[in-house]
């Protein structure tokens, strides 16, 4: 089919504006891509719009791209100028059927800078560009420069305020800063839904994943519960995704990050009434009545409610890792043969026990260091710490939850008591004795042979790290 | 860990003849779903010509994995699901099908029936179901009773061929494919790019 340069203009020309129409008559599409079609039919567009999806017939694409392409470059070479709606126009077809053209980009990048565009247009068309190609490095990149801009707006816009504040004795515009802060929440959550989408797409997608943590590192900094949420929202997607490292990596992330909380909580909760923060963010894992509403500056009595927020953070954190074990396990005994899993497990042990080892030497540094291999949950003579108001069953008597202060009574050094028990496991807690019967069971019962692999494997790495933690 | 299609048919001669189908599509890019339809139809009704009677096999062919049980009565079944999707639930949920289809379609009906012939409904229940293993299947978690040594296991959907057989020829004549797909297989195969419609 052979077509003369200007057929071929006039065709593109008209592909470009079905394309730009189609957006005009369907806001809501969601999803691109090409249709496998091998020849023109008399005249008909080559762009389909089919249930808020968008096609484009695959007969057009070898003319339409060239030419897009050629196009911008030069205009870009300033051999042929394009006014701001065409550069609009036609760097939206170059990115849905390439999105890994740095230079289209870029140019939205001006056209944004000085005003034309929205950002929200280009987050739209990424989005649009991943249902397609859910790697596409060009298109993660391009969003997070956008959602940059989106941030530097939003803190230049709540520094203006402050300021507007500080200059006059004004009642503060609440509800606009509201409407900022829910704009940045909404946004996240967009964040998130496009890297599942995209994860979803094709598997281990370490580009849709980097950018989630990209995503949560810059505008949920310090927020404890968007964590939190994270690891229980990404609970089942992991389930039913087993082979999935970069999936597993991201809760590796969140559990990192939650400890970094922790510290910092734990380090400035006697400074300030940042405490009341994290506290506020706790997993409902039991009734925790507690007196958490401290505000800044107020020191009295917010030493022991502290020392409490500490100790809950402690165990909160505990339980965290806890409940991730818990469902490795799960997962290696429901679907043998997963190298992902034990790597996970590897991860999350490995961290867990980092992170008992310090809080340990942070809090107190001698001795009664509990040793990981000595450390049976079954033995515990102390009683457990059970804030949740839950009741343990330790060696089948049942030891009711005490008090903080009658301890601070009883014990010659309150402080020392407090450390001691801080240093101490909960029950279930995994140590190297119940991950080497763990390992035990599996071998025990497994048949599949990439499972036994894995198990030995993961058996031998244990007592590596027994060796460099002893 | 995904089931895309479950299918019944019936071992013939000389070709299996399809008598119910239940798709998954929603994973696909949606332009692609009717092309990646045909082709899983077709798989799967090669996968049976190409098993022997009374066996059972796993077929290994890019990211798919595609069970097939043959029963003795020449009554198969056939489940295209992905790498992660643990064996033992597919070959369960195949006995099950295949159980309830016998008891409830006449066996006189299956070397001449067709889908829309066919009196089962409950096929796509089944996959919708089965695509969590776990809540389908309760007895994930206790490791196979089902001997896995006598499961053939096949790297490439070649390795099925005869000597000499081409998987072009077949998919030229197949039934199942449309022209259009059939088309875009053969762009597919020039590009190197396999069945990448998939």
């Amino acid at each position: 089919m052979a077509e003369s340069e200007e057929e071929v203009d006039v065709l593109v020309q008209r592909v470009v504006k079905d394309i730009t129409n189609a957006f005009k008559r369907n806001p809501n599409i969601d999803e691109i891509g090409v249709i496998p079609c091998p020849e023109a039919r008399c005249n008909r567009s080559p762009i389909v719009l089919v249930e808020n999806k968008l096609g484009v017939e695959s007969w057009c694409v070898k003319f339409l791209l060239p030419y897009v392409h050629n196009k911008l470059l030069l205009y870009r070479q300033r051999k042929h100028w394009l006014d701001r709606e065409a550069l609009v126009d036609i760097t939206c077809t170059l990115l849905l059927l390439n999105p890994d053209f740095t230079t289209a980009w870029n140019v939205r990048k001006e056209l944004l800078q000085c005003g034309v565009l929205n950002p929200e247009k280009d987050l739209y068309l990424g989005q649009l560009a991943l249902t397609k190609f859910p790697k596409s490095p060009e298109t993660w990149i391009h969003r997070r420069w956008v959602l940059q801009q989106i941030l530097d707006q939003f803190l230049a816009v709540s520094h203006n305020k402050t300021q507007e504040q500080q200059g006059e004795a004004e009642q503060p515009n609440a509800d606009s800063s509201r409407q900022l802060s829910d704009h940045l929440t909404r946004t996240l959550h967009q964040e998130m839904r496009v890297c599942s989408d995209a994860a979803c797409r094709y598997p281990s997608n370490y580009n849709a994943w980097s950018h989630r943590i990209w995503v949560l590192q810059h505008m949920a900094k310090g927020n404890g519960k968007v964590f939190h949420d994270e690891l229980s929202s990404t609970r089942l997607w992991v389930s039913m995704h087993v082979s999935d490292h970069s999936g597993f990596h991201y809760r590796q992330f969140l559990l990192k990050e939650l400890i970094t909380e922790h510290y910092q909580t734990s380090a400035s909760a006697t400074i300030n009434g940042s405490s009341q923060h994290w506290s506020s963010t706790l997993p409902s894992s039991g009734p925790h009545q507690h007196s958490c509403s401290q505000t800044n500056g107020e020191l009295s009595g917010a030493e022991a409610a502290n020392e409490d927020d500490r100790q809950l953070s402690f165990t909160t954190v505990l339980q965290l890792f806890q409940q991730e074990i818990e469902l490795c396990s799960d997962l290696i005994q429901s679907f043998p043969g997963h190298e992902t899993l034990w790597s996970h497990r590897r991860h999350v042990f490995y961290l867990l026990n980092q992170w008992r080892r310090e809080h340990q030497c942070s809090s107190r540094g001698d001795n009664n260091s509990i040793h990981l291999n000595d450390c049976d949950p079954g033995m515990s003579e102390v009683s457990p710490q059970s804030y949740a108001g839950r009741e343990e069953s330790v060696n089948g008597q049942n030891h009711a939850s005490e008090p903080m202060e009658l301890d601070r009574v009883s014990l010659p050094n309150p402080h020392d008591s407090k450390r001691l028990k801080r240093g101490v496991l909960l029950p279930g807690t995994p140590t190297l004795t119940s991950e080497h019967s763990f390992v035990n069971s599996i071998l025990d019962s497994c048949c599949n042979p990439e499972q036994r692999r894995f198990a030995v494997a993961y058996k031998k790495w244990l007592d590596t790290v027994t060796g460099l933690q002893s | 860990m995904k089931l895309y299609s479950l299918s019944i048919h019936f071992k013939g001669a000389t070709k299996a003849n399809l008598l119910k189908a239940a798709y998954d599509l929603s994973s696909f890019s949606f332009f692609q779903r009717s092309s990646v339809q045909e082709f899983m139809t077709f798989t799967s009704a090669l996968i049976v010509e190409r098993t022997s009677q009374g066996s059972r096999a796993s077929v290994k062919e890019q990211e798919y994995l595609c069970h097939v049980y043959v029963r003795n009565d020449n009554l198969s079944a056939v489940v295209i699901a992905d790498t992660e999707y643990p064996q033992r639930v597919c070959f369960t949920l195949l006995d099950k099908v295949l159980e309830e289809f016998s008891r409830q379609v006449d066996s006189i009906d299956w070397p001449s029936g067709n889908p829309e012939t066919t009196n089962y409904k409950a096929l796509d229940i089944h996959l919708s179901k089965y695509q969590n293993p776990r809540e389908a299947d309760a007895m994930t978690k206790v490791q196979a009773e089902l001997d896995e040594t006598k499961i053939i296991l096949h790297n490439t959907m070649e390795s099925l061929l005869e000597r000499g057989e081409k998987l072009d020829d077949l998919v030229a004549k197949s039934e199942h494919l449309g022209n259009q797909s059939k088309a875009f297989y053969k762009t597919a195969r020039k590009q190197n790019s396999c069945c990448e419609i998939m």
